[in-house]
């Protein structure tokens, strides 16, 4: 085990480089519906469970599969209804199971990226040579339903091995989602190739706010407003980036939807928001900061240390 | 630690589900159902009549208001009793002025021990639907099968000596099932069973003995979710119906009624400091035009007139 990811060194959000977005944005605003297949009985990892109870967990199940049956349709409506497109944190399998999910996704332009084949099948304990198959079967997957080339990355529930992050970069994935470090992309550091960490968040997704915080859906859109306001000023001196994750199965709720409503209400209300995808603010990174961004990093690493007692 | 070569193995990696009792249905492709009179809005509000034995053994989880301090915690029995003595008949009386019918979940082992309750119920023309025996006989994967029949067969039987043949539904204690639960419930005759959540309109089971007409239940909008669970105050568990109501209200049309499921617990809802709130929000409801009360056997009726098997 290692004392810290390994995968980025430490950069003070004072001094960097200063980001503008597109057309002098000051914010990247993306949303990242996560569409989600999790199994009835899935096979076991030894190293975290899935469900709070025994299989089959029906009240568990069921409630994930509220968003593919009744939630996703609505909060795609919303969605398109403001003008926002959705950056599809993607379960592939739900493009075997479900195809018209995937059908209305592609018609509404949205981006496909990588959650894994099912949100129960865990990155922990794979070898390396067992996560580029995954990895495989996802590019595979996302690019015959939706021609779409893999960019993008976030582990199926957040697992991973510290090995990972290589094997992203190493199988040509440009952005990962797991590290939560920052509030603007970074390179990272690893063994060969170049990848970007690209800000997503747990303090504004669905599923901490409520089902683990227990928000209503008022103090939901006191927090997500407040969080998109700070980091709307802040980019005034350099830009950021909010992301928006959205459970279908939780936000697309009839007691919830209007939540998101209120919430996209405000953000397209303002002036400077790129309405960005997830591709669209790494590769706006990538040619525009990524050599700034590095250089800054490596003269940072450079300042002499204070010594340790 | 490694993983076995099956955990790359998807057997059910295909259109639908990865179960039988039911096909993949989504939110556009819902046939049209017309609630009687024009209604758009069918108000379905279940009421739990539980039973928590003080020695109960929370196998295999503790299920929402199972006893959480050290035996004999009169801490937790007392107060799901509360609701049995008191709470259930300010719910009665708060539904009644509203003009609204609730569909009662009723556990058997209440009806044995308190007849007077079971008394009150009937004189209240509740539909009654079987909840299982108590809160500490839950239906999981672990139960020997011919144990779950007799304990399905059990219920059924106690409830319908004291409520008569009008018993036709099922409610498994705190969601959850076996296997075999919704088989058994279907050999013991009856017509309905709301255990998932995973929709807001019915839908059909199939099971070996026979088709079963699946109800949403309310899960997310009970008192047991928001007010118990997550600690939010009445005024939000109103807020959040509301919420719900407009969403829904919205969505249906006079050829296409939605359902408004809401679930209350005599031992949360039914404390003097709730019951204003409530008596507010079931007016403002009862007094929208579009709303029609409706029992389980109701929507079930409406249901299998109209839609497709």
């Amino acid at each position: 085990m290692r004392a810290d990811t390994g995968f980025y060194r430490y950069a003070a959000y004072s001094g960097r480089p200063r980001i503008v977005w597109p057309g002098g944005a000051r914010i990247a605003f993306w949303v990242a519906p996560n569409i989600e297949f999790y199994e009835l009985n899935p096979p076991r990892n030894p190293t975290r469970s899935i469900w709070g109870r025994p299989a089959p967990d029906v009240l568990a199940y069921s409630h994930r599969d509220y968003g593919n049956r009744a939630g996703f349709w609505r909060m795609a409506e919303m969605m398109a209804r403001h003008g926002v497109r959705g950056s599809v944190s993607l379960n592939v399998a739900v493009c075997d199971h479900m195809p018209a999910i995937i059908e209305r996704c592609c018609e509404l332009e949205w981006e496909l990226f990588s959650h894994g084949v099912y949100n129960t099948r865990l990155l922990y304990n794979m070898t390396e040579q067992q996560q580029r198959d995954v990895i495989g079967d996802v590019r595979r997957t996302i690019r015959r339903c939706s021609g779409q080339e893999l960019d993008g990355w976030l582990s199926p529930a957040l697992s991973n091995t510290d090995a990972t992050h290589h094997v992203l970069a190493e199988e040509g994935i440009k952005y990962a989602l797991d590290l939560l470090h920052d509030d603007q992309p970074m390179p990272l550091q690893v063994r060969s190739g170049r990848l970007i960490s690209v800000p997503y968040s747990l303090e504004v997704n669905d599923v901490p706010l409520f089902n683990m915080r227990d928000s209503s859906p008022e103090r939901y859109v006191s927090i997500v407003t407040a969080q998109f306001d700070q980091l709307y000023a802040e980019g005034a001196e350099s830009g950021t980036v909010m992301c928006l994750p959205l459970h279908p199965f939780l936000i697309g709720q009839p007691h919830r939807i209007a939540a998101l409503d209120a919430v996209l209400a405000h953000v397209t209300r303002h002036d400077g928001v790129w309405l960005a995808t997830g591709r669209e603010i790494a590769d706006w990174f990538y040619d525009h900061y990524y050599d700034d961004f590095a250089g800054f990093i490596a003269a940072s690493d450079e300042t002499p240390r204070a010594p340790v007692q | 630690m490694t993983l076995p070569p099956d955990y790359f193995d998807y057997p059910y990696r295909g259109p639908g589900l990865d179960h039988a009792w039911f096909g993949h249905r989504e939110a556009p492709g819902l046939p049209a159902i017309a609630w009687p009179g024009g209604k758009r809005v069918a108000l379905f509000v279940c009421v739990h009549v539980q039973h928590f034995p003080m020695d109960m053994r929370n196998t295999p989880f503790r299920p929402t208001g199972g006893m959480e301090r050290p035996y004999p915690s009169y801490w937790d029995y007392t107060r799901r009793d509360y609701g049995n003595r008191v709470g259930i008949f300010r719910l009665m009386r708060a539904l009644d002025q509203a003009g609204m019918r609730a569909t009662a979940l009723v556990q058997a082992a209440a009806m044995s021990r308190y007849p007077a309750l079971a008394a009150a119920i009937a004189r209240q023309g509740w539909e009654v639907a079987a909840a299982g025996l108590d809160m500490d006989q839950l239906h999981y994967a672990g139960l020997d099968p011919a144990a779950e029949r007799a304990m399905v067969a059990d219920a059924v039987r106690v409830l319908r000596e004291i409520f008569g043949p009008g018993v036709v539904g099922w409610h498994s204690p705190a969601h959850s099932q076996s296997d075999q639960t919704m088989q058994a419930v279907a050999e013991a005759g009856l017509d309905w069973v709301g255990d998932w959540v995973n929709d807001d309109m019915p839908y059909q089971v199939t099971t070996a003995a026979g088709p079963l007409t699946a109800l949403p239940v309310a899960w997310e909008l009970s008192d047991q979710r928001i007010l118990f669970e997550q600690h939010q105050s009445t005024a939000e568990f109103a807020d959040a119906v509301l919420r719900a109501f407009h969403t829904l209200d919205a969505e249906a049309t006079v050829d296409s009624g939605r359902v408004l499921a809401v679930t209350l617990t005599p031992w949360v809802m039914g404390q003097p400091h709730r019951i204003p709130e409530l008596v507010r929000l079931l007016h403002t409801l009862m007094a929208q035009p579009d709303v029609w009360s409706a029992t389980a056997s109701d929507l079930v009726r409406a249901w299998r007139s109209a839609a497709p098997a």
